[in-house]
């Protein structure tokens, strides 16, 4: 039996973790899967675990002049009726289990777990999110990208907790979202993709693309958005079989029981092109 | 690691002491004899097990009785003497809705969630709220076509 | 014209389960409960050299082979599973010994501790190893069952044929995903074996029991707990289950759960068999199908089980619901190193139905006929011969519930306007047409006999004693609607407990379809019987037993015959919608029209059909079961994925009256008969709105896309 933490405040809360190097516990949705071991037993968590799940500092939501801040331990179901929620992140907020899940799971759970396949890594890459990382010593801010390492790994220390997400709501003519899933609701996502693009007269002036589910971490490059930026929307097309053949090196999904790497690849290529080219996802 | 978490129970208050990592789902059954409420995947999968955590519907399976201290639970056990379950359960009655009843409990408690925020829900919007709840005997139309009814006979009232 | 008894009632069961008061095999807690878990294997074939166990605390126990008082031998077809491994493993997750105690964290302690040295043996793990049979599971060729019969004389026929069409039709693994996981309780008590859990054929339970024990048969009692969703899946697995807790009560003298958990029921308990169909056809100068040869391959795992019966069926379905003249049909169901293959509902139907109508639709494809007129010039009529040769005696309304169904769905108009869309997305709509034989294959009604009783309680209830269960499918509200009418008294007054074997008669498993028809017929006459001789006495019983009717001949020996004694009938049209960025297919909407005789409720029949539909049409879509060195990649409800609320299509279904002499106020079979359709009416649906053929379920996008040039 695990020792477990239930602080009444976040320095608290931060005092436990750099003493315990315990495992925070947010909405529970991911941990209690990943330690159970059937009817009538404690989940075999291996560590001692802190229950963070209610402290206002976390679970409040905000837009203030287009400055968006979502605390790590809001449920998904919150960010979902939040009226400002870019769409994107709404609908991937919306497809991710159902609504028992979204009440109880957070985006700082889904971020933390740095699983390839998390929901919202897509859009929140295309918002250039930065997350707020607190330990006892002090608080950093660092850039989205730059927290995921590998699959299950990112930057975050054992003494440190993601306490918000913030972004600025984006000025783009065109969004699109898409989960490629195992089935039509309550699915995990064989891929995702989200995408803005900012079109001013005949030119493209801004482009976010990022996959999800398809390599180790989420996939998103600006030298190869760059590539389509300030070009004519006519001349697109054009580019396009360089680009994707550009993608194709980025994205090695893996081949497991939901779907394989031909199908996701194929279809990630597919889904780029179709949001360039088509104006719709 | 044995602790004492206190959380209100269908109304009363109870004192647990107990391994706060545990299940909610199997403290319910375990040591409440709340035997309505049921495992089915034990992976929020199947919604079998669903309860009312602070009057939000969430999957028991997936949470640890450490993390509710405090909160309001509600079971199938106490909600089905309320006059919005009598009004469900006689929608589910004339719409054909049960069948091996596993999936039932789960599946009142998801459209009592709708209802209560959505008295007036179209087809998409009762789909999108038991897909959660996982019946494998019904094809769900006789389900959804049982909380359209319900909805009509509820009239607003949740 | 509407039959009375059709209109709906309440089901008597629902407000119990909506509740949740109604009381699951989990549910019951007796005082001085153990708890039992399985050591599995964990891999596909070895010799179990050691079992190395940790210490083990008092008041817990290991039970295994040894503690086996009578026969290792789950009683079947054939002798051939055991209930806990001897020397040799033959599958993943094949039951080693039990680890038994009265607390589970314990048990579940004890249980990682145990340490089996094996030594591996070659695996057979596909059907291809298993016809190379170079290290034979099963006799010296695998073969668990094979058959052969024929129809006319088709060999002339392909030897002359100017045109002949073949083709390969595969279907995969697919799980019932019944909502409550398998679960038993045994107890043993002043030398009296009981065992109560979710099942469908309390009998079998009982007859496995006597010959694992060698107890006599009064000292074994099996009680049917409320059961949630079985599917076939609770047909022949309880008796393995009921084993170990029944050699675990008898043990340590306390009762015994079992309850599997959700991962381990998915890994361990039988699947709806993996097939491979070849079919060839002969067709003559007018586009008609003038001989058909099927051969039929399943595989079904590492013990025989119900295996050779479900071949039957599947064999006997092999032709479908067409008039052909020559007919060769064979089969054989393969031993494999996997997890044993079993009854799920169709029983080898929906595998053949697939492979029939895909065939026919080949053929009308590779002919330039419209595939509707091609099925439709092949329909079977009123007199017409089975494949076996048996006599199609009553009337047939296929024709009729096709034209309803093309009407329902404005088929020909929809199926002229997909065939030119060209955008991104493809709509198309496919048919299904099927039939389904009512109760048991073959021998199998005249072999058992089964019996229904009726006792009078009080000048007004009474109490139906049969074998059969509820299980959702709606028992508990047909059997006593025709008993209640029967007798002219409310439903509610007639009693129907949950099946104890103790008190109830062998009137057979709650299977094939059997338990309206068969059962449902034998307590409509016994109620006839006490209603006339109702002021004979306070309290009697009237007990009926199933006769063929005299017009069925059968011989079992050559399959030549009549297979079933009645036949139901269904027709489904599917139209979907695949989105040619990603593949992914939506389906819009189902119509369908069965013959089931006459609906005993039409809410319940409606209640079979659409769930039924759904089950099928997961089949063909998104529930992908596969194995990795014998074992499912598949663990759990997020990977083996069945529909959702919001994957569920509308499906607007409609009955015809037909009624059959024999059933009960006309009825006939329901319960299998929706989910042999819905496949290949999906497959054939995607394959039209592609203009690509499709000869495996389930359909994948995966599989759609690999054929793709970018």
């Amino acid at each position: 039996m695990v020792k477990s933490y239930h602080p009444e405040t976040l320095e608290e809360a931060l005092k436990i973790l750099v003493e315990t190097h315990c495992i925070p516990y947010a909405g529970g949705t991911d941990l209690m899967v990943r330690y159970r071991q059937g009817p009538g037993l404690v989940p075999n968590f291996d560590r001692p675990v802190m229950f963070i799940g209610h402290f206002p500092e976390l679970t409040a939501i905000s837009e203030k002049n287009g400055e968006f801040s979502i605390g790590a331990c809001v449920p998904y179901r919150d960010i979902i009726r939040h009226p400002h929620t870019p769409e994107i992140l709404r609908q991937a907020c919306s497809l991710i289990g159902a609504p028992a899940i979204q009440n109880l799971g957070t985006m700082g759970g889904n971020i933390c777990n740095a699983s390839p396949a998390g929901d919202t890594l897509p859009p929140l890459s295309v918002l250039d999110a930065t997350l707020t990382l607190r330990s006892v010593s002090g608080e950093r801010k660092v850039s989205f990208l730059s927290f995921f390492t590998g699959p299950g790994k990112s930057i975050l220390r054992d003494d440190e907790l993601l306490t918000c997400i913030h972004f600025r709501l984006p000025h783009f003519t065109v969004e699109g979202y898409r989960k490629v899933g195992t089935r039509k609701a309550n699915a995990l996502s064989k891929i995702a993709f989200a995408g803005f693009m900012l079109k001013e007269k005949d030119m493209l002036s801004d482009v976010r693309i990022a996959l999800g589910a398809v390599a180790p971490t989420i996939v998103r490059s600006r030298e190869l958005e760059n590539r389509l930026i300030g070009q004519p929307v006519a001349e697109l097309a054009e580019l396009m079989p360089d680009l994707l053949k550009s993608y194709g090196k980025l994205i090695q999904p893996i081949t497991d029981q939901r779907s394989d790497a031909n199908y996701r690849k194929t279809v990630s290529l597919r889904l780029i092109k179709n949001f360039v080219l088509k104006e719709e996802s | 690691m044995s602790q004492t978490i206190q959380f209100n129970l269908n109304g009363k208050a109870v004192f647990l002491k107990t391994d706060p990592m545990r299940r909610l789902l199997d403290v319910l059954r375990d040591d409440f004899s709340e035997t309505g409420v049921k495992e089915g995947c034990g992976e929020g999968e199947c919604g079998a097990c669903s309860v009312f955590l602070n009057g939000k519907l969430v999957n028991s399976c997936l949470v640890a009785v450490g993390s509710i201290t405090g909160m309001n639970v509600e079971t199938i056990v106490h909600f089905q003497h309320t006059q919005a379950y009598r009004i469900i359960e006689q929608a589910f009655s004339d719409a054909g809705s049960v069948q091996c009843g596993f999936c039932t409990p789960g599946m009142v408690l998801a459209a009592y969630a709708l209802l209560k925020e959505n008295p007036d829900p179209d087809e998409t919007d009762i789909r999108e709220a038991i897909s959660g709840n996982l019946c494998r005997c019904t094809g769900y139309n006789m389900i959804v076509d049982g909380i359209k009814l319900a909805a009509k006979k509820g009239d607003g009232k949740w | 014209m509407k039959n009375s008894i059709s209109t709906p009632v309440d089901r008597l069961d629902g407000p119990e389960k909506a509740s949740g008061r109604a009381i699951y095999t989990d549910d019951i807690r007796p005082d001085g409960l153990l708890y039992a878990r399985t050591l599995r294997a964990d891999r596909p074939r070895a010799r179990i050299l050691h079992i190395r166990l940790p210490d083990i605390p008092v008041g817990y126990f290991i039970v295994d082979k040894n503690d086996v008082p009578g026969h290792n031998r789950i009683k079947m077809l054939e002798d051939d599973w055991p209930f806990f491994a001897e020397e040799v493993i033959n599958h993943v997750g094949e039951p080693i010994l039990l680890v038994v105690g009265p607390d589970r964290e314990k048990v579940n302690v004890i249980l990682h501790g145990i340490k089996v040295e094996y030594e591996d043996l070659p695996a057979v793990l596909s059907i291809k190893d298993a016809i190379a049979a170079k290290n034979p599971i099963f006799g010296d060729d695998n073969c668990f069952a094979s058959y052969q019969f024929q129809k006319g004389d088709p060999d002339p026929v392909f030897t002359d044929a100017k045109t002949i069409i073949k083709g390969e039709f595969k279907t995969g693994y697919h799980e019932q995903a019944y909502m409550e996981p398998q679960g038993v309780i045994g107890n043993y008590v002043n030398g009296k074996l009981t065992v109560t859990g979710s099942m469908q054929c309390p009998y079998y339970v009982k007859n496995a029991m006597v010959q694992l024990t060698g107890f006599p048969e009064n000292q074994v009692q099996i009680i049917q707990a409320t059961t949630g969703g079985a599917f076939g899946g609770k047909e022949e697995y309880p008796s393995l289950l009921a084993g170990h807790v029944a050699i675990a009560a008898i043990k340590t003298g306390k009762p015994v759960k079992l309850v599997l958990e959700r991962g381990e029921d998915l890994a361990v308990t039988t699947k709806r068999h993996p097939s491979i169909s070849r079919y060839r056809s002969a067709v003559d100068e007018n586009g008609r199908v003038i001989a058909m040869e099927a051969d039929i391959t399943l595989d079904g795992g590492a013990y025989a089980g119900l295996s050779a019966v479900v071949l039957q069926r599947a064999l006997f379905a092999a032709i479908g619901v067409y008039d052909i003249p020559n007919v060769t049909v064979r089969g054989r169901v393969l031993s494999t190193n996997q997890v044993p293959s079993g009854a799920f509902r169709g029983f080898g139907a929906p595998q053949a139905f697939f492979a029939v109508e895909m065939h026919m639709e080949q053929i009308a494809s590779e002919l330039g006929m419209n595939p509707l007129t091609f099925k439709e010039i092949h329909l079977v009529k009123q007199g017409d011969t089975t494949a076996t040769g048996g006599l199609l005696r009553d009337e047939i309304k296929i024709r009729e519930m096709l034209s309803r169904v093309l009407k329902m769905s404005d088929y020909r108009k929809k199926e002229g306007i997909f065939a030119s869309g060209n955008g991104r997305f493809r709509s198309g709509i496919g048919l299904g047409l099927y039939l389904h034989g009512c109760g048991f294959t073959g021998k199998g009604e005249d072999t058992i006999h089964g019996t229904a009783t009726i006792r009078k309680l009080t000048e007004d209830r009474a109490e139906i004693l049969v074998s059969n269960v509820e299980m959702g499918q709606g028992a508990q509200t047909t059997l006593r609607k025709i008993v209640a009418t029967t007798l002219g008294l409310p439903i509610q007054n007639i009693d129907y407990p949950n099946p104890d074997t103790d008190r109830v008669p062998d009137s057979g498993p709650t299977v094939a379809s059997r338990t309206v028809i068969i059962v449902g017929h034998l307590l409509e006459s016994a109620a006839k019987e006490l209603k006339a001789r109702w002021n004979e006495n306070e309290t009697f019983s009237v007990s009926k037993s199933y006769r063929h009717p005299s017009y069925i001949k059968w011989n079992q020996d050559t399959l030549q015959g009549d297979a079933y004694p009645a036949y139901s009938w269904g027709v489904v049209a599917v139209e979907v919608q695949v989105d040619t960025l990603t593949y992914e297919t939506t389906i819009k909407k189902v119509w369908t029209v069965h013959d089931v005789g006459v609906a005993i409720d039409e809410d319940i029949i409606r209640g079979q059909v659409e769930g039924g539909i759904l089950q099928g049409l997961g089949y063909a879509s998104i529930e992908v079961m596969d194995t990795a060195n014998g074992a499912y990649r598949q663990h759990n409800f997020t990977d083996y994925i069945i529909p959702t609320a919001v994957d569920a299509p509308v499906i607007e279904s409609e009955l015809v009256d037909n009624p059959y002499e024999y059933g009960p106020f006309g009825a006939k079979c329901a319960g299998e008969l929706p989910i042999a359709g819905a496949a290949p009416a999906y497959a054939a649906a995607v394959s039209r709105a592609l203009g690509i053929p499709v000869h495996e379920i389930p359909v994948k996008p995966e599989a759609l896309i690999k054929g793709l040039k970018e």
